[in-house]
């Protein structure tokens, strides 16, 4: 099952990258480098869901003591962190050529790196305390704490004004560009939510055998 | 406005690195794991 959609995975991000690199035109006004696009925004919005997994998994720990909903949150908090991370370095990739700088500190870019920073905090805090019941249920509620900067992070663009452009994809009206964009976008964006659900499998697994392993 | 496509291949390079050594410490924690599971079960 996991292998499957390993591969699944695989193709998905061969078809994302055929389509962002070959098949999606060039930007009007950016030129090629809009490019960057189809990876920066797809691996925001697979964050979100890492995050969003995150807490809902924490909650049912909290509720229930059920360890592996514990297991769910660590391993979508891991590829949560790994996305973010690549996702703000893409956007600085994206912005020097653009903006004409690396970062800045508007809204959107202090609120994601906000966001960064508390999931990092929280895969610090699982590593730091021993008794594995404490962290869990510490981090459950760092979890659920940390997921309400997430809306904040999306509509920063909307509440202050911010040198980042509004979303693309998650906005009223929906997609507003031209399907030749809206459909590699998409691709993308299907590839790396497969790409997070396999790497959350792996790692639940990993995370169970351990616990097999101490036990 | 100029194409710069190295920012591109930058962009795409680091997250496809990323995401292979992210795949390798999962192979290698599981080879491990194999491992340490193989040692420590009950001898016939």
């Amino acid at each position: 099952m996991v292998k499957a959609l390993g591969w699944l995975a695989a193709a998905s991000v061969a078809a994302g990258l055929v389509m962002a690199l070959g098949v999606a035109p060039r930007e009007v006004t950016q030129g090629n480098v809009q490019r960057i696009m189809y990876v920066h925004v797809p691996l925001i919005l697979a964050s979100y869901l890492a995050f969003v997994v995150l807490a809902v998994a924490s909650l049912v720990y909290l509720v229930r003591r059920d360890e592996a909903a514990d297991r769910v949150a660590h391993a979508s908090g891991e590829v949560g962190v790994m996305f973010v991370g690549l996702g703000i370095a893409t956007g600085s990739i994206w912005g020097k050529p653009t903006w004409g700088t690396w970062w800045t500190w508007d809204a959107r870019l202090t609120s994601v790196a906000i966001l960064f920073v508390m999931y990092l905090g929280y895969l610090l805090l699982r590593g730091t305390i021993e008794d594995r019941e404490r962290a869990a249920r510490y981090c459950a509620v760092l979890g659920i704490v940390a997921a309400l900067d997430i809306p904040l992070v999306h509509f920063s663009v909307y509440w202050w004004r911010t040198l980042h452009q509004p979303p693309s994809l998650m906005k009223p009206g929906g997609f507003t560009g031209s399907s030749s964009i809206l459909w590699p976008l998409l691709v993308n964006l299907i590839a790396f939510v497969l790409l997070y659900a396999y790497f959350v499998a792996r790692r639940v697994r990993l995370l169970r055998a351990e616990a097999e392993a101490v036990a | 406005m100029p194409d710069n496509w190295g920012f591109v291949a930058a962009a795409y390079g680091l997250t496809a690195v990323a995401l292979l050594i992210y795949w390798r410490r999962l192979a290698k924690k599981e080879r491990e794991m194999e491992v340490f599971k193989r040692l420590t079960a009950p001898r016939p």
